[in-house]
């Protein structure tokens, strides 16, 4: 099983599939950053929200420009499609902890202000959650850094 | 000559295939022209994209020939699939897919070579059509028994014997065989058994495992594996070694056998179709073939007929194969004037059907589109053979009744009894006359 065959599945929208390769890459020590980027996206699509989160936190810890930089039609990111699903759903379903941090996870690979904005909202409903407050407290980093870099320009 | 990269593309670009390779992350990073020409994409519209993107095929989420590979660890041909072009035409295409490896043996890409068989499709679908069963054209008494049998036993797994000499479409009738039996949607593998060598066959029959031979350096799968729960063609079967006959015995005995190298019994449920062009007899008389063997294969013997034995058949054969050429040429040619269709009808066919369709496909080239295949435009070899025969039966030319009868009953395709009707005589009268004229099917 190789990193190939978990990219095809990935591809094909296959996400269960896509995370079992990837999950033996990763037993095997074979992560890198794209597998990982990968990865956040399949964990969420499988329930996986905390596993996201986590490995989330991983890589922008890396490397947030990374993620940051994602192109939806170069990178084959489904994040853009993601969200709009996940934010039509917002009217009918209860913000859960689970649900906003999904968000947020989705966005910071298409904004990031937004997925400052539902980090925020999930950790208002979890404060203590030591992976989510690690991730914003990234984030505002990152963010006030691009303001201070906008205003001086 | 140097080999290098740009040497390298130039030989891409000259195939007739289309050739793509995609990165680990499929994104395509070769495209040679004949892929610019079957997709209707350029080279730089698709370089660097996602194929399933330039593809837009469902085959790209379901059946990715490269995931297949990828799982299977094993390359793939002959596969079929479709693709979808930019001015909305659907194309089918057959495609082999192979992973590429990088120094460290981990995939690192994959390649895809495919060809457009819009046309063949086409031809194929027009032609299986018109034909009379699976593809098959023969209207003689002895065809329609086999088309006959063939629907009798198209619910037994019972082996099937077919001999015939070599151009009479023995394939074809295996072929009908597995498409009316009730394995029709399972594997069918055919295998020619006198184009391996003797120590290459028993490999290609029932695979190996690695390091069982010198060139052995993967496990690889044989045919009667591939062909499990469907059926398999064991064309020009009494050309196989006694040794490997022994083998092929106990497979349809047991329904077992081992790949070279390895002790494990492995079991299979085939259905063996076997052909010969050999005289079985002779081979079994000279020890050339197992008697037990003949025995186990023989259970539906089918013996297909040489073209002399069913000159009716000349008519109807060549109408066939004039639209075949029309269609695969583009030119529309479809009749044989009386003088050429005398040759045709008084040569002997040892190569058979195939050799017919040979002759046809010579004579259609050379005539223009539009017109009458002449005499003039057939192969001078089999017109000096029946010349020579006229010669010896000078008879045969100059007998303007038999000149007559020949002509009506190719109009009718020789069937008799419009024949007989538009001589105004009756079937029994007709039959008479052509058994006079020696012009009676054996």
């Amino acid at each position: 099983m190789t990193e190939m065959l978990g990219n095809q599945f990935f591809m094909a929208r296959k996400y269960e599939d896509a995370l079992r390769i990837f999950e033996k890459c990763k037993e095997k020590g074979e992560l890198n950053k794209n597998i990982m980027r990968k990865m956040v996206v399949c964990y969420t699509q499988t329930g996986k929200i905390q596993e996201a989160a986590k490995m989330l936190l991983t890589l922008i810890n890396e490397d947030l420009d990374f993620v940051l930089n994602t192109d939806p039609v170069k990178d084959d990111c489904p994040c853009s499609e993601l969200v709009k699903e996940y934010e039509s759903r917002l009217q009918i379903s209860v913000e859960s902890f689970d649900f906003l941090t999904s968000l947020g996870i989705l966005w910071l690979y298409c904004d990031l202000n937004k997925s400052v904005c539902y980090f925020k909202k999930a950790s208002e409903i979890y404060p203590d959650n030591s992976i989510v407050n690690s991730i914003l407290s990234k984030l505002m980093s990152r963010q006030t850094l691009s303001e201070k870099e906008l205003n001086n320009n | 000559m140097e080999f290098n990269k740009h040497t390298a593309e130039e030989i891409l670009d000259s195939l007739n295939e289309g050739v793509f390779t995609v990165d680990k992350n499929f994104r395509i990073n070769y495209f040679n022209k004949s892929a610019e020409r079957i997709t209707e994409l350029k080279r730089n519209e698709v370089l660097g994209k996602f194929c399933k993107h330039v593809f837009n095929s469902k085959a790209c989420y379901n059946e990715c020939p490269i995931a297949i590979v990828l799982r299977q660890k094993k390359n793939i041909h002959e596969f079929e699939s479709e693709i979808h072009c930019p001015s909305g035409v659907n194309k089918p295409i057959k495609l082999s897919a192979a992973v590429l490896y990088n120094g460290n043996e981990e995939p690192s890409g994959g390649v895809i070579s495919f060809r457009d068989i819009s046309d063949l499709d086409k031809i194929k679908r027009k032609l299986v059509q018109n034909s009379q069963f699976h593809g098959i054209i023969g209207h003689a008494k002895q065809m329609q028994e086999i088309y006959t049998l063939i629907e009798e036993i198209a619910d037994s797994d019972a082996p099937v014997f077919i001999h015939g000499e070599s151009g009479t479409g023995k394939e074809m009738i295996a072929n009908a065989i597995q498409a009316t039996s009730h394995r029709r949607d399972k594997p069918f593998i055919k295998i020619n058994c006198s184009v391996f060598p003797p120590n290459l066959l028993a490999s290609e029959l029932f695979g190996h495992v690695k390091g069982a031979f010198t060139d052995a350096i993967k496990d690889r799968v044989g045919r009667f594996e591939l062909a499990n729960t469907g059926t398999i063609f064991l064309d020009e079967v009494a050309e196989m070694p006694l040794q490997m006959q022994l083998q092929l015995l106990r497979v349809l005995q047991e329904g077992t056998y081992e790949r070279v190298g390895e002790s494990i019994t492995r079991k299979v449920d085939v259905r063996v179709i076997a052909a010969t062009n050999k005289n079985i007899e002779e081979a079994l008389a000279k020890g050339e073939f197992r008697e037990d063997l003949f025995y186990r294969l023989n259970v539906i013997p089918i013996y297909v007929p040489p073209l002399r034995e069913r000159m009716c058949d000349i008519a109807p054969l060549a109408d066939h194969f004039l639209k075949k050429f029309s269609l695969m040429y583009k030119k529309n040619i479809s009749e044989i004037d009386d003088a050429a269709m005398d040759i045709l009808m008084n040569y002997e066919w040892k190569g058979n059907v195939r050799e017919l369709e040979n002759v046809l496909e010579y004579a259609f080239v050379r005539t223009p589109d539009g017109e009458k295949i002449t005499s003039s435009k057939l192969p001078v070899s089999i017109k000096q053979k029946v010349s020579n025969k006229i010669n010896n039966n000078s008879f045969l030319f100059n007998d303007p009744e038999k000149e007559k009868l020949i002509r009506i009953l190719e109009k009718h395709q020789w069937n008799k009894s419009k024949a007989a009707k538009e001589l105004g005589i009756g079937r029994t009268t007709l039959w008479r006359k052509l058994k006079k004229l020696n012009l009676v099917e054996k």
